[in-house]
């Protein structure tokens, strides 16, 4: 059974934003809310200090805690291994925002913003509503591009080898630091590149079984 | 917290006290508060307690929790994962409790009280006082809240704040037999919270960073007032002064003093418990 993954190569990250933005204009997403961030943090103490740059996402655990905790069933885990939210079951109680040990969802809430405050909403943010509305009062999150995953498939594209079928920051990246593919595929490049490099997922105490690894430095 | 610091630093959770958060604080107070009154004042027969407990628990508890909801219009669709999640195990006894705690006043009121729908009430008014304390410590991300001592703390609070309810209704009545009941139970509701407070704290200081985090900002840090004046002073101390004097000889105003003093203590411990759940940072970092 295909299991989707992303393998984020730490090695080669180099703190650009791309997939960030390249998420934020992929699903339109309004002010303040990201489905995709770069943490940035420090080790060591001057003058040895080294910079530390994750991207971070929705891990689409395999035992996901935001699945077990919705109360009305909004959250579920397709038999691929990405966990989506149906916008129109979601109540907003915000019991998966919590329940996340990686703080990957976002309650998008009743406040009106634009980009722009007082100049109204750009072209993109009207065509956005249009496109890809999102509801307001409900929890968001990274779904692994699963439009693209799914119209790349019905075309019998390969996500992670063909573009269209691939999630927008994997796609975005200069540095070629993010894979996507089939992590029960042990011939996939995901699969490899666990396994050679010796990727770890973020957090594992937290007994989640991510679908997000990282070579780490 | 400045945006570099998310997940980098220890981070506080904040949909469940900030902004509309505050709306949910008081709903788990209410709801835990008003069941605890409800099973309290059937034990001690205080028809009055129990009117007053299903009020706090339907009207303001779940008032306030349905204003809290993204989406309150679809709220019927919170009952449709009893068997993973707590929440929706909570909407369902609370509903529960609250025809049944209907049906069981109108029975007692009117003299036709059945042991069963009792027994059965009362069971589900424990439940309602206990699923919320589980729904926080089944959160693995937050230290603070994932401890087994979470739904013990808030069980025994919930009771004791009933048992509070329950002498206010009694001193108002003039009802001597609940109020020399009650009062034995305050002071071992009283004594078993101290414990259970002190032990809590204790435990965290040997746990993650978020918990060592969680401990010094409730007791160091930005919560100190809210700790150690309500809490500790009006919500613990006055209890305390209190129980060294018969409740007998204590005016009745007194009385109604200590038990909002032992309600806000509640409320603020509520409070601190939500507003200073850290999550452990999610890289290593030596920040």
């Amino acid at each position: 059974m295909t299991r989707w993954g992303m393998v984020i190569n730490l090695n080669k990250c180099i703190g650009c934003y791309a997939c960030m933005l390249a998420c934020k204009q992929e699903h339109f997403l309004p002010p303040g809310i990201f489905w995709g961030r770069v943490v940035v943090g420090e080790q060591g103490k001057f003058p040895a200090v080294r910079k530390l740059t994750y991207p971070v996402l929705c891990n689409h655990c395999e035992e996901a805690p935001c699945v077990d905790v919705c109360p009305t069933g909004a959250s579920t885990k397709r038999a691929d291994g990405v966990v989506v939210i149906d916008y129109d079951k979601c109540v907003g109680c915000r019991y998966c925002v919590m329940a996340c040990p990686y703080q990957q969802r976002t309650f998008y809430s009743n406040e009106k913003r634009e980009y722009f405050p007082g100049q109204g909403f750009t072209e993109l943010e009207i065509i956005g509503k249009e496109l890809y509305p999102l509801q307001r009062g409900t929890v968001v999150k990274c779904n692994f591009c699963k439009e693209r995953l799914d119209s790349g498939q019905r075309r019998k594209l390969e996500p992670g080898k063909d573009r269209e079928a691939t999630p927008a920051c994997v796609n975005a990246c200069p540095a070629k630091a993010r894979f996507f593919g089939d992590i029960n595929d042990p011939t996939s490049e995901v699969s490899k590149l666990i396994a050679e490099k010796k990727a770890t997922p973020l957090g594992p105490e937290f007994g989640t079984s991510p679908s997000v690894f990282y070579v780490m430095r | 917290m400045k945006a570099y610091e998310w997940m980098v630093k220890c981070t506080p959770q904040t949909e469940w006290i900030e902004k509309k958060g505050i709306l949910l604080w008081l709903a788990f107070f209410f709801i835990e508060l008003g069941a605890g009154a409800y099973l309290v004042g059937a034990l001690f027969k205080s028809t009055a307690a129990m009117m007053a407990g299903w009020l706090f628990c339907g009207v303001l508890g779940g008032g306030l929790h349905l204003l809290y909801l993204g989406r309150p219009s679809r709220f019927y669709r919170m009952f449709a994962r009893p068997q993973t999640s707590w929440i929706s195990r909570g909407m369902t006894f609370v509903t529960l409790f609250l025809l049944l705690g209907f049906l069981d006043i109108i029975l007692r009121w009117t003299s036709y009280e059945t042991v069963i729908l009792s027994l059965a009430t009362m069971f589900l008014a424990f439940l309602v006082v206990i699923y919320g304390g589980f729904a926080m410590c089944c959160i693995t991300g937050i230290p603070l809240w994932n401890t087994a001592l979470i739904p013990i703390l808030y069980v025994v609070s919930g009771l004791w704040g009933g048992v509070g309810v329950t002498l206010a209704f009694a001193i108002a009545q003039g009802d001597e037999q609940i109020m020399s009941g009650a009062e034995r139970w305050t002071d071992l509701f009283l004594i078993g919270f101290v414990l259970l407070l002190i032990t809590y704290l204790i435990s965290l200081r040997y746990g993650s960073r978020a918990a060592k985090m969680s401990v010094q900002e409730i007791i160091r840090g930005s919560g100190k007032r809210v700790f150690w004046i309500l809490i500790v002073l009006i919500g613990l101390g006055v209890p305390i002064v209190m129980a060294s004097f018969h409740t007998a000889s204590i005016p009745a105003t007194l009385l109604y003093f200590t038990i909002a003093c032992e309600l806000a203590g509640d409320l603020g411990m509520r409070y601190v418990i939500l507003k200073y759940g850290f999550y452990n940072p999610l890289i290593p970092s030596s920040i």
